[in-house]
């Protein structure tokens, strides 16, 4: 958008911007952090934020909410002077697409002496991981007896009714039907057709997020669902009586992180934020706790814990890697694909 | 100065009132609405989000588009029987409240009444989502009564999201209609009936045209309420029941393409203000 038409946009977002803008202090203690909420959230304050940040003098302003509405805010104040965010949460997906829209930083790793060893394939320069997992299958251990080996078994219409999908992960859901079709991660189009012939014979039940799908395993309205290992294993630990089956056709990687945005007031903090963000003593109770897998070599999750988060060399081989230019073209597409064909039909 | 001098000094002053109201509307309310309608005309990009065009292209994908007919009539035919529910359960209410004696009582109805106006539409709809689940509080009642077998699914559905919205909207049509009613004199029910009408007849003969100017105001908010809904719909129909509220939402914070979910906003703020015209100038003619 050219300067002089961008001056409506500015007119709604100054408005904002002005009430919440505050000086770029170099020296400044607080960090404004965007976060998701709920227990993602809440374990990052638990393991990270209050005890290697807040205890040493720092000032964590949160603003927690979806994804959506998060890059939203910072597209839209990559426009401005200064916007209101040091620190954003994201996905490396959702991390691509505002980078190829130029709101980002650059991170500087030589401000982050922790992630000198982090693994060099994840890390990106607007991007730094901080959490992993795989996308795998997620079902009730008393109401399916033969154990899952595919992504296939979610289609099989003896469980039909009692699969379930989440509407926000509808991506993931075009991923392994994708995977299925003939294992395109950078070509969906056949992922339409069995997703609709899934909704035929098996009919999906579509919750809106992981909390009604969680409700909904513990109602035994479903018994079977695609989610996050890691989240298939906190449920397990909040006493759902669950297993998470690594597909034979392989998991799909998904890396959440952090990312800069490029009118971040607090450039320096940002940094200090990210260091403490992979302190080793930090990942390894935040790992223990969520399940998920750390990015560097210099945190490893000790017993049954670290066991059950770890991924085989087999599992790792196996693994699909999303094709981030790819989603960023065509994720508003699919979103009304899904809305108007899938969930609307 | 004459008099004539000073009334007009005095017009002025309450200009000069009205003046800051005037100025944080023009600021907070129609200026986004301008800025929304010139991005309902604008063109979605991937990277740049608007290209800056003027075209009536959203507005032809719009109407055309099944879909989003389909998500219209389905908006307008929750928000229509939504309000005559409520207007049928509001009107005796506010019929009772209104021709309480005991003015305390009738001070404790209207709390009562606003009570749910104090608690955000998110946590009342949480709390129907509680009530509605499949092992939730209405299906465990029915089950125990011996009334259902199995459990029925009652949350994710239209019926849910219109007895929710019900609840949302119902202090509004009880408020707005009792204040009416307050105004209308007993003495003309009194002599309805020493003319030998019935208690209801009275009601229906006398009150109900008296009150219709507050009936009319009463549908007519709780339309334009039940019309624009989000929380509701998002936590009681879940992603299957398809309003216009979520439908804007859904275009301008989940696809980032800010020009068509500004059309569809522009879309609803036309059909509701249509839709609201309309039944009220038709209810007009017929009463007033």
């Amino acid at each position: 958008m050219k300067r002089r038409e961008f001056v409506g946009a500015g007119l709604a977002v100054a408005g904002a911007g002005m009430l919440g803008m505050r000086p770029a202090y170099a020296q400044s203690k607080q960090i404004v952090v965007t976060n998701w909420g709920g227990d993602w959230n809440g374990r990052a304050v638990k393991h990270i934020e209050a005890p290697l940040l807040e205890s040493k003098g720092w000032t964590i302003v949160r603003d927690l909410n979806e994804q959506p509405q998060r890059m939203t805010k910072i597209l839209a104040e990559r426009r401005l002077p200064r916007g209101t965010v040091d620190v954003a949460h994201f996905a490396d997906g959702e991390a691509y697409t505002l980078n190829v829209q130029d709101a980002l930083e650059t991170i500087d790793y030589s401000k982050i002496p922790n992630a000198a060893t982090m693994i060099p394939k994840m890390k990106q320069p607007y991007f730094m991981p901080w959490l992993y997992s795989a996308w795998e299958v997620v079902y009730l251990a008393d109401r399916i007896k033969d154990p899952v080996t595919s992504y296939a078994d979610m289609w099989n219409p003896k469980y039909a009714g009692k699969i379930g999908v989440m509407d926000q992960n509808y991506g993931a859901a075009m991923q392994v039907a994708s995977i299925l079709a003939g294992g395109k991660m950078d070509n969906f189009e056949g992922a339409k057709k069995l997703l609709l012939e899934w909704k035929k014979a098996v009919q999906p039940k579509i919750y809106p997020s992981h909390q009604q799908a969680q409700a909904a395993l513990k109602a035994d309205e479903i018994w079977m669902l695609g989610n996050w290992k890691a989240r298939g294993l906190q449920w397990q630990k909040d006493g759902l009586n669950v297993r998470v089956a690594s597909p034979k056709e392989g998991g799909i990687h998904t890396v959440f992180g952090v990312v800069i945005p490029k009118r971040a007031a607090n450039k320096d903090g940002a940094h200090a934020y990210l260091n403490a963000l992979i302190d080793p003593e930090g990942m390894r109770n935040l790992c223990s706790d969520n399940f998920y897998a750390p990015p560097t070599t210099a945190v490893s999750i000790p017993g049954e814990v670290g066991a059950k988060i770890a991924f085989t060399p087999a599992q790792t081989a196996a693994l699909h890697y999303y094709d981030h230019k790819y989603w960023a073209e065509n994720i508003t597409k699919w979103l009304d694909w899904w809305k108007k064909d899938f969930v609307g039909s | 100065m004459s008099a004539g001098g000073m009334r007009e000094d005095r017009n002025w002053g309450g200009s000069a009132l009205v003046l800051p109201a005037l100025v944080l509307v023009a600021a907070f309310l129609l200026a986004p609405l301008a800025l929304i309608l010139r991005y309902s005309f604008d063109k979605y990009d991937p990277v740049k989000l608007m290209l800056g065009v003027f075209s009536p292209g959203n507005y032809v994908l719009a109407v055309a588009d099944p879909f989003y007919q389909k998500v219209l009539t389905t908006t307008a035919g929750i928000a229509a029987l939504s309000t005559v529910i409520v207007m049928l359960l509001a009107f005796p209410v506010a019929y009772y409240i209104s021709r309480l004696e005991s003015q305390r009582l009738r001070g404790w109805l209207i709390i009562l009444t606003m009570l749910p106006l104090l608690l955000g539409n998110a946590v009342r709809s949480a709390a129907w989502m509680i009530v509605m689940g499949t092992k939730g509080v209405a299906n465990s009642m029915m089950l125990g009564a011996g009334l259902i077998e199995e459990p029925i699914k009652i949350l994710y559905t239209q019926t849910a999201v219109v007895i929710a919205l019900v609840s949302v909207l119902l202090p509004f049509a009880i408020i707005t209609l009792q204040s009416v009613m307050d105004s209308i004199p007993t003495s003309l029910e009194e002599a309805g009936q020493s003319l030998g009408h019935s208690p209801l007849r009275t009601v229906f003969g006398v009150v109900l045209p008296l009150a219709m100017p507050g009936v009319v105001a009463a549908a007519a908010i709780s339309f334009a309420l039940a019309m624009n809904a989000y929380a509701t719909p998002v936590l009681i129909g879940g992603p299957t029941i398809k309003m216009m509220g979520p439908a804007v939402y859904d275009q301008i914070a989940k696809a980032n393409n800010w020009p068509f979910g500004s059309t569809l906003a522009c879309i609803l703020m036309l059909a509701t203000l249509l839709l609201t015209v309309l039944s009220t100038r038709f209810l007009s003619r017929k009463y007033f």
